[in-house]
């Protein structure tokens, strides 16, 4: 699915360069659950901006899906974005003043879909996270949980193969935190790529393959048995 | 995603934040509604004097006057003071010319047993009332036979007539004008909605041209109506008449067409309008200039405000044209929704006016359209630097965004 080549990323911090990934090899096949660890600092988000094409390796080679992501332009990555990835973030990202029918549909508005189309999956989505009488609320009348689930719903309107989640718990208490992991390995058994970066063993205990990262390496990297 | 989603996407946008989309609107919309009600005040003012000219003003007729009759005062060396018989048939021997009549100008008093009255007396030909400027609306005009036979009949105005006889009926009654009785045979419209009524007032009383001539053997001829038969080429014929006239005044500026004196006031008139219009359409030009700018004001707080917001779109798919084209088009929504509703409260304006004034005001389509447009371009204008702005953006700089 991907595969990452002695990725590096740099940031001009004033003078001098800051390095925070140092070489990163890694790949991650088909249908593969898989987590991330590390101290905060150590470079995960920034790996996964580079998984998810929203950032570009400062030297090294990202292949997506057989594709060299260096070659691909701007207009590309976006349709990569739109169609292959879906991105869960920690603080969920979902647009303020749209309610959450309407931000689910966003992915599928970018994708062309049309308007009786987009309306009726995006309800059907979240009737899967069991969302659907909340579908016309605005997001600041739903729980972190919820929120959540919209946003997880959000990242599957286009059928991507890849889901890439930044700490989707780390908001969450732990019952809440429980139930979005069972959603992942729900969408995860029906064949989903997933790749999910969390400080919490237990929720890196769900996936099938562990990576520790520290200070941009990756020091370790365990598979469940 | 196709354009009218974006439209979709940018009224609800706007709607999120109400009465800041309405400020700015108001900039757009005060410029627009401006120029539309100047135009259209202008255009009707423009109009009401055209066609109070033009009511003046006969095809097939030419109006022949004594020059310097129009400008009062002295008389001058060699000024004509009427008009006479010998000038009657210079003009009537022209081919073309069909018929020459005169018309008599003055202003005299009218009384009944009871009444008096200030007159404006215009006395000529039976065909008087072939006029666009008559209507008859009791009694009949005077005829040819009256003319002939130098008969004491009169037509009042009806503003004269209602202070003469009050609510009775003045056809049959008898008025006394110089001491001779003339009989009321008719009762025209006065020319409250013509523009020179109010300089000339509107009580008329209308008498043959041969019966002033009895009571008033003193008052020039003033005018002199030359018919033209039909297909004669009118222009060409007065410049011909008048030069014929002036050599046999020994006066190169004795007579002339004062259709043309008519018509040399309404170049007048449309230059002088135009001119304003066009002044006063520049500076409400600014005033949109200056609501524009309020436009790219807002845009560009908006830009920053919704940085994040532009991240998350970029994560979710966005190409960099799809946010330039969100944020153009949320611009130019402003602007159009502003310059529509600035149409509609500009052509308020000049209904308003129109009716409080009573000149007739007309709102330009041409411009009402150019305005529409201009303020949609206005959008585009002023949305463009704030939206490539938002489209440049880094999609992880704008994700991380705070
Ligand atoms: N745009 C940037 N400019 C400079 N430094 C950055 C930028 N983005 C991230 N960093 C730095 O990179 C390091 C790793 O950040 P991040 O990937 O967010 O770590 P993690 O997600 O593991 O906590 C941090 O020290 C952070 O300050
Ligand atoms: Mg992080």
């Amino acid at each position: 699915m991907i595969e990452l080549r002695q990725v590096v990323k740099r940031y001009a911090n004033g003078a001098d360069t800051l390095t925070v990934l140092k070489g990163i090899d890694l790949r991650i096949e088909d249908g593969e659950f898989v987590s991330i660890m590390g101290p905060s600092g150590s470079g995960k988000s920034t790996l996964m901006h580079i998984m998810g094409l929203l950032d570009a390796p400062s030297s090294g080679t990202y292949v997506f899906d057989g594709q060299d992501t260096s070659a691909l332009s701007k207009p590309q990555l976006a349709r990569m974005r739109n169609q292959s990835i879906g991105f869960v973030f920690q603080n969920f990202h979902l647009l303020p003043r749209m309610n959450a029918v309407r931000n689910v549909e966003l992915p599928m508005l970018y994708g062309g879909i049309g308007r009786g189309e987009r309306r009726s999956r995006a309800l059907e989505l979240l009737g899967q996270v069991g969302l659907h009488e909340r579908a016309f609320h605005w997001p600041s009348a739903l729980s972190g949980g919820q929120k959540q689930r919209v946003a997880i719903a959000r990242a599957l309107a286009n059928n991507p193969r890849l889901i890439l989640a930044d700490e989707p718990t780390g908001a969450l208490d732990q019952k809440t935190g429980r139930e979005i992991m069972e959603l992942l390995q729900r969408l995860n058994a029906a064949g989903t790529t997933i790749a999910i970066i969390t400080h919490d063993p237990n929720v890196a205990a769900v996936a099938n393959r562990t990576i520790h990262i520290v200070d941009g390496v990756i020091v370790d990297e365990v598979h469940a048995p | 995603m196709n354009v009218l989603e974006m439209f979709r996407m940018a009224f609800s946008s706007l709607l999120t934040n109400k009465l800041r989309s309405f400020l700015t609107m108001l900039g757009i919309l005060i410029g627009v509604a401006s120029i539309i009600a100047i135009v259209a005040i202008g255009n009707g003012g423009k109009a009401a004097v055209l066609g109070a000219i033009a009511n003046q003003n006969l095809q097939d007729t030419i109006e022949i006057i004594p020059s310097e009759l129009v400008a009062p005062g002295l008389p001058q060396p060699g000024q004509v003071l009427s008009i006479d018989d010998e000038d009657f048939s210079i003009a009537q021997s022209f081919q073309g010319v069909s018929q020459v009549n005169y018309t008599i100008y003055g202003t005299s008093t009218v009384s009944t047993s009871s009444r008096t009255a200030n007159v404006s007396i215009e006395a000529g030909p039976s065909d008087l009332d072939d006029l666009a400027r008559f209507t008859v609306i009791e009694g009949h005009m005077f005829q040819t036979p009256d003319v002939i036979a130098h008969r004491k009949v009169a037509v009042l105005s009806t503003s004269l007539a209602a202070k003469l006889f009050g609510n009775g009926n003045p056809i049959g009654a008898t008025v006394m004008v110089q001491g001779t009785p003339l009989q009321v045979i008719g009762v025209a419209q006065s020319q409250e909605a013509n523009l020179f009524s109010l300089f000339l007032g509107s009580d008329y009383l209308y008498m043959p041209a041969t019966t002033c001539r009895d009571l008033y053997p003193n008052w020039g001829i003033s005018e002199m109506d030359v018919q033209i038969e039909p297909g004669a080429n009118r222009d060409q014929l007065a410049k011909r008449i008048v030069t014929a006239l002036n050599i046999h005044a020994g006066n190169a500026g004795a007579f002339e067409d004062s259709s043309g004196f008519l018509a040399g006031i309404a170049g007048t008139v449309q230059k002088v309008t135009t001119i304003l219009t066009i002044v006063i359409g520049a500076i409400a030009g600014i005033a949109l200039l200056v609501g524009g700018v309020g436009v790219m004001n807002i845009m560009l707080v908006s830009v920053t405000e919704r940085t994040q917001e532009i991240g998350i779109r970029m994560s979710l798919g966005a190409t960099r044209g799809a946010i330039l084209l969100q944020f153009l088009i949320e611009s130019m929504t402003i602007t159009t929704i502003g310059g529509l509703a600035g149409i509609l409260l500009g052509s308020g304006v000049g209904v308003a006016v129109s009716v409080v004034t009573g000149v007739p005001t007309y709102v330009s389509w041409p411009i009402s359209v150019l305005s529409f447009l201009f303020s949609a371009v206005i959008g585009v204008i002023c949305g463009l630097y704030p939206a490539n702005k938002a489209a440049r953006l880094d999609p992880i700089d704008a994700l991380r965004y705070e």
